[in-house]
Order: structure tokens, then C-alpha cells, then sequence
């Protein structure tokens, strides 16, 4: 029965169950691989002075924070995208509860289905996290960073690791997700699920205003402290808000809709639409934002220090300092279009239903485009706050200034950046919906 | 212009070269202005096909369609969406509305898409019988104020013909009577034109017109009688022997 309802589920959503599974294994291969990394840095063979350099490029350090930062920046968006698909089953878990299902058994088969996207993924991911690992070390050495004698070796720890990590990350979020609907009556989740609550939780609020504002002070006390230590609390900082301002997404997503009004019909429908999924989407605002505060960080700070100094850095430091955020951040941007192109793909009926009662397909693509857009307003807007709560302060202790600088260059990449994955995730999959006639996918998807 | 459907000799084939069935074999028919027009027949008669490419929903494989005057065989898609949009309305057995948006939203949503100015919202929502629901989720509605619902889009835009497949097949018969009693007082005071699919024959009694098929073909076409005789000549249809072509 248990199994039944999981192959059900992943036979019903493809789509629902490939996001996460590639957002996991890339999970895996992120934490196996700053693992890896960082133990073939310190199990390296080397001659002494060879080991002082080593020691003395700071490296291992760096790579030890990579560990730790893997390990929670993983889990939070294993989790969270494991939470997003779980959330879309809420009908269909109402459906077997009203048959006779219990709730244990929900949960059991929610787990189920949590385990058999992780586990593959996971054992996916150790190999290419050894395979990007291999290419850091390589790149490091290569630029003269670290000695020569430093060469990968891949980790015992890593396969129990990550399995670890994205088991039990995926675990928690799904079971987290499954937790209302496996409890409450079937007869009211039936309904809730035809209407979503609109109310905003007061509890969501609250949890997110404590973290923001804790992020906020942790952010000042760096400022005052010692500048060594800003790199790894600063990404503490930086997680903290984020994750509050995906608490706070709904909020946020609701403040900005009435924005898209300024597009006339079109804009009108797309500001409904995003206050009545404001839930669904900050799913993805919190990776998409995650994603902005991390590369805007890295490149103000770099961008600022150049600017103070007056004087460009080598390219072996730049490499370096880049090379360990662009996993993250593409990591963070991965998540962000999985989570789009799944709460997109939920939404086949409604576009049906638009097409149908007059919408060309262009004018049913505006109106997607028209909700992109405001998500990537919102998630600029939250993603460029973040940033620079943490790294105004730090640029003060480090460099004394109170002003960032980031050229003209720079921000227009990544401002385009940020708006081709919002597309991406949004326009492609709309477009793959909308292939077959309105009245068919009307017909298959009741 | 006083033909708002015109079907001339359609055939709609479906399934591949090799096993074609045919949904509609050469059905030629029209619809005037003002009229409530039932078709009935058992299931797989072909009643939804037949709809479907009057409304221009669906493409035959031979033979004309004429909606509003336009010949919609060969129109391309996106002038074929604004007509509809412009100048047809549907009702569905499963509403098909936007249950997460509320009354308003949805019946204002042709509009939101480019579609013709409608009459004043609270006019529409009163004659459907919905005056103060404007600002409620439609997930929050009964089925039959659903349906009412999407009568309202249909009706707001003032289309020339409203196709309706199945309308009441959701609702019991005094709901589905209050949606009838709507197409009825649509035709008779807007002079719409109402297509209506349907295998109830107290449904379709409310019709002028009734249309029998069978196998894909017209076996009937006449004023609609008495739910009674409506009843006989359906089931006549539906226990004659079909001959194995």
C-alpha cells in the first residue's frame, strides 16, 4: 500500500520528483566534494615547507568554512524543495486520508517518496562532487595557489555524508510539508486545498522578522569584531536573512504584485495570480535570493577592495576567491528554477482555463512573464538588502569605507543573469504546457 | 447575419491513419440567431466533437465551419482565440474557473485578456443570482453557484452564442433547473444563441431545437417536444442495433 502510493505519486509528477532529485544530487556533490577538497588539503604528502605554504595560503581554512557551509546551505534547500513538492500533493493526500488511509501511513509513504528521490541522488552526486572537487584542487594548483604535491583523494567520509545530508534534509521537509495534511479531517483538507488559506500565518511572520532582525545585529557585531574572522559569520548572516525572508515571502511577493497592475489586463491577472500563490513562489525566493546575496557579496567585496586600493589583484587571488562562490551560487540558482519550473507546471489547468476562455498563447505567456518579472523584482530588491547588510559592515572593518562600489559592468550581468533564470524556469516550462489544445489539457487534467 | 453556426459536411476523424474512428461523419447543420439548440445522444455519439469544432475549440478533418459568419476551418489560431474570445461564451460540466481567484476575478477575466468591454459586473452577477458573492474565492462556492459563475463570464461579454457542454450533468435537477431557466432568459431577452450538449431530458427540454446523433451522424433534427417524448426517441436511438460499417 506503502508502495503503492509513492510510485503513484512519482508516477502522477514526474516533474514534481526531477526537480528535487537534481537539486539533491547536486547537493551530494557539493558537500562530498568541499569534503573531499578539503580532506586531500590536509591528508596531502608534502614536505615541509610545502606544508607551510600550504598552511600559510589560508586554503585549508577555507576549505574546512566550505565544509560547513555546504552542509547547511544543502539541507536548507534540499529541504525546502522537498517541502514545495510535497505541498503540491495536498489533494491527492486528502484523497487516500478520505479512503482510509491514516495518517501514519501517510507519512510513512510522504517518507517513502522522500527516501527514493534522495538515495539515488545522493549517490549520484558523491561522484561528481569528486569530479569538481578534483577540478578545484586542479584549478588551485594550476594558479600557483597551493603546492603542486596537493592532489585529490577521494574522502571516506563522503559517501556517508552526503547521504547523510540529503537523506535526512529531504526527510525533514517532506515530513514537515506532510504534517498538516496528513493530520487534519479529509473532509476540510478537500476543501482547503480548492481554496488555499489566504490569511498569513502570524507565526511565518514572526519567525521571519526574529531572523531578519537577528541577521541584522549579527551583521553590526561583526562590523565591530575581528575582520578575520567576518568571512565564515558573515555567511551566517547572510543564511539568516534569507531564510527569513522566505518566511516573509508571501508578504513581500503580495507587496510587490500590485506592481505588475501597471501592465493593464495582463499585469492585473499576473498581481492576482502571485497573491494567490505568494506561498508557493517564496519557495523559490529563498535559493533565488540566497543566490543574489552570495554572488553580490563576493563581487562588491572584491569590486570595493580593488576600488579602495586602487590597485587590481592577482588573477590566482580573484580565481581563488571566485571559484568556491560560483558553486554556490549556481547550486542556489539550480534550486531556484527547479522550484519555479514546479510550482509552474502545477498551474497547467489555469492556463488551460485562460486559453480557453480567450487567451491567445502569446497573451497567456505575457501574463507568466508579467509574474516572472515581479518575482525577480522581489528577489533582487530582498537579494541586494541582504548583501549589503553584510558586506557594508565588513567592508568598513576591512577596508574603512562605508561605500560599496560595484561598476556599471558587472551589475548589468547580473541583473541579466538573474532575470534569464527567472524565464528560464518560468517561460520554458509555460511554453511546454501550453503545446497541446486548451480543451485537451482540460480533458486529461480535470 | 442571422446564422451563428454553420457545420457543412464536417467530419472529424480521430485516432491514427491505420484505425481512424470517426467521431462525425458529414454533418451538415445550422444554427440561426436566437435559438436554444440541444444535441443529444448516447456516449461516443460524437455530442462533444460535434461541439467542439462548432466552437472552433476543435479542428475537422473535412468538411466547413462557419461561427458567426466566419469560416473558422482555416482561420489561423490567433484570430480563431479572438473570436472566441470576442464573441463566444462556454459553460462546462466541470466549470473549469480559476477556484483560487474570486467571483469577480473570474468573470472579468475575458476582459483582463483583451476581450470586449462587459456589462456592468453587478447587472451580470444579479441576474445570475450571485448580488454580493463578487469578492468570494470561487473554491468557496457550491457547485451550482460555480456553475452560475461561469455563466456570468460566458453571458458578461455579450457573445453572439454560448456553447455549453454538460451544463447541469454536475448538479441536481433544481440546480440545474435555476442554470436552465439562465440559458433560456439569455436566448429570449438577449436574442443569444445557446448550444447546448447534454443527455438529460428534462435538460434539454428547456431547448427550441432538438438534435438527435448517433455514430456520428444526425438521426433527428426537429422543435424540441416534451421530456417524455425526448426520453423515447433517445433511447430509440441508443437500443437500435448499430450497423458494423
Amino acid at each position: 500500500m506503502n508502495a503503492g502510493l509513492t510510485r503513484q505519486a512519482l508516477r502522477k509528477q514526474p516533474w514534481a520528483f526531477a526537480g528535487p532529485f537534481v537539486t539533491q544530487c547536486l547537493a551530494a556533490a557539493l558537500a562530498s566534494g568541499a569534503l573531499g577538497a578539503s580532506s586531500s588539503m590536509s591528508g596531502a604528502r608534502l614536505d615541509p615547507a610545502a606544508r607551510q605554504a600550504l598552511t600559510e595560503s589560508s586554503l585549508p581554512e577555507m576549505a574546512a568554512l566550505f565544509v560547513v557551509m555546504s552542509v547547511y546551505l544543502t539541507a536548507l534547500i534540499v529541504g525546502l524543495t522537498m517541502t514545495s513538492s510535497i505541498a503540491r500533493q495536498g489533494r491527492d493526500i486528502a484523497l487516500v486520508r478520505a479512503v482510509g488511509a491514516t495518517p501514519g501511513r501517510v507519512r510513512r509513504a510522504v517518507a517513502a517518496q522522500a527516501a527514493v528521490v534522495a538515495v539515488p541522488a545522493a549517490l549520484l552526486g558523491v561522484p561528481l562532487g569528486a569530479l569538481l572537487a578534483r577540478a578545484w584542487l586542479a584549478g588551485l594548483t594550476g594558479h600557483g595557489v597551493i603546492p603542486p604535491g596537493v592532489t585529490f583523494h577521494p574522502s571516506a567520509a563522503a559517501l556517508p555524508a552526503a547521504l547523510g545530508i540529503t537523506v535526512g534534509a529531504s526527510l525533514v521537509g517532506a515530513l514537515v510539508a506532510a504534517m498538516r495534511p496528513a493530520r487534519v479531517r479529509p473532509a476540510a483538507a478537500l476543501t482547503e486545498t480548492a481554496v488555499p488559506r489566504r490569511q498569513l500565518s502570524f507565526v511565518r511572520t514572526v519567525i521571519g522578522v526574529v531572523l531578519v532582525t537577528g541577521g541584522v545585529l549579527l551583521s553590526i557585531r561583526i562590523a565591530n569584531g575581528d575582520p578575520a574572522k567576518a568571512d565564515g559569520s558573515s555567511f551566517f548572516t547572510m543564511l539568516a536573512m534569507c531564510v527569513g525572508a522566505g518566511f516573509l515571502g508571501p508578504v513581500l511577493l503580495r507587496l510587490v504584485a500590485p506592481l505588475a497592475r501597471l501592465f493593464g489586463g495582463t499585469g492585473a491577472l499576473a498581481a492576482d495570480n502571485l497573491a494567490v500563490r505568494s506561498k508557493a513562489l517564496s519557495g523559490a525566493l529563498v535559493p533565488l535570493v540566497l543566490a543574489i546575496a552570495f554572488a553580490m557579496v563576493k563581487v562588491v567585496t572584491h569590486t570595493t577592495s580593488v576600488h579602495v586600493h586602487g590597485a587590481p589583484e592577482s588573477p590566482a587571488e580573484v580565481w581563488t576567491e571566485y571559484s568556491g562562490t560560483a558553486v554556490y551560487v549556481t547550486f542556489a540558482a539550480v534550486a531556484a528554477v527547479n522550484t519555479l519550473v514546479t510550482v509552474l507546471l502545477a498551474r497547467r489547468r489555469e492556463l488551460a482555463v485562460t486559453r480557453l476562455v480567450g487567451a491567445s498563447r502569446v497573451r497567456a505567456l505575457a501574463v507568466v512573464v508579467c509574474e516572472a518579472l515581479m518575482v525577480t523584482v522581489t528577489a533582487l530588491a530582498v537579494g541586494t538588502v541582504v548583501a549589503m547588510v553584510t558586506v557594508v559592515p565588513m567592508l568598513h572593518g576591512m577596508l574603512g569605507t562605508w561605500k560599496p562600489y560595484l561598476p556599471t559592468g558587472q551589475l548589468t550581468v547580473g541583473l541579466a543573469t538573474v532575470i534569464g533564470l527567472v524565464l528560464l524556469g518560468t517561460v520554458v516550462p509555460a511554453l511546454v504546457a501550453m503545446r497541446r489544445p486548451a480543451v485537451e489539457s482540460l480533458a486529461v487534467d480535470p | 447575419m442571422d446564422n451563428v453556426v454553420e457545420l457543412d459536411g464536417v467530419t472529424r476523424i480521430y485516432g491514427s491513419r491505420r484505425r481512424p474512428v470517426a467521431a462525425l461523419r458529414s454533418v451538415s447543420l445550422v444554427v440561426s440567431a436566437g435559438t436554444f439548440v440541444a444535441v443529444m445522444g448516447a456516449t461516443g455519439s460524437g455530442k462533444s466533437t460535434l461541439l467542439q469544432c462548432a466552437a472552433g475549440l476543435d479542428r475537422p478533418t473535412s468538411g466547413r465551419v462557419r461561427l458567426v459568419g466566419q469560416d473558422v476551418t482555416r482561420m489561423r489560431e490567433g484570430a480563431l482565440t479572438r473570436l472566441r474570445r470576442d464573441r463566444v461564451g462556454f459553460v462546462f460540466q466541470s466549470y473549469n474557473l480559476l477556484s483560487e481567484l474570486t467571483v469577480r476575478q473570474n468573470v472579468l477575466l475575458p476582459r483582463r485578456l483583451g476581450g470586449p468591454r462587459p456589462r456592468p459586473l453587478d447587472e451580470v452577477l444579479a441576474e445570475v443570482g450571485l448580488s454580493g458573492l463578487a469578492g468570494r474565492p470561487v473554491g468557496e462556492l457550491s457547485g451550482g453557484q460555480r456553475q452560475r459563475v461561469a455563466i456570468a463570464r460566458a453571458l458578461a461579454g455579450r457573445p453572439a452564442v454560448v456553447f455549453a457542454d454538460e451544463p447541469t450533468g454536475a448538479l441536481d435537477p433544481a440546480t440545474g433547473g435555476q442554470v436552465l431557466r439562465l440559458f433560456r432568459s439569455g436566448v429570449d431577452r438577449s436574442r443569444v444563441t445557446v448550444v447546448m450538449v447534454t443527455h438529460d431530458p428534462m435538460a434539454a427540454a428547456w431547448s427550441d431545437r432538438l438534435i438527435l446523433l448517433r455514430d456520428g451522424e444526425v438521426v433527428a433534427d426537429g422543435p424540441t417536444p416534451d421530456p417524455t417524448t425526448i426520453a423515447e426517441r433517445l433511447a430509440a436511438t441508443v437500443s437500435d442495433p448499430v450497423v458494423a460499417r
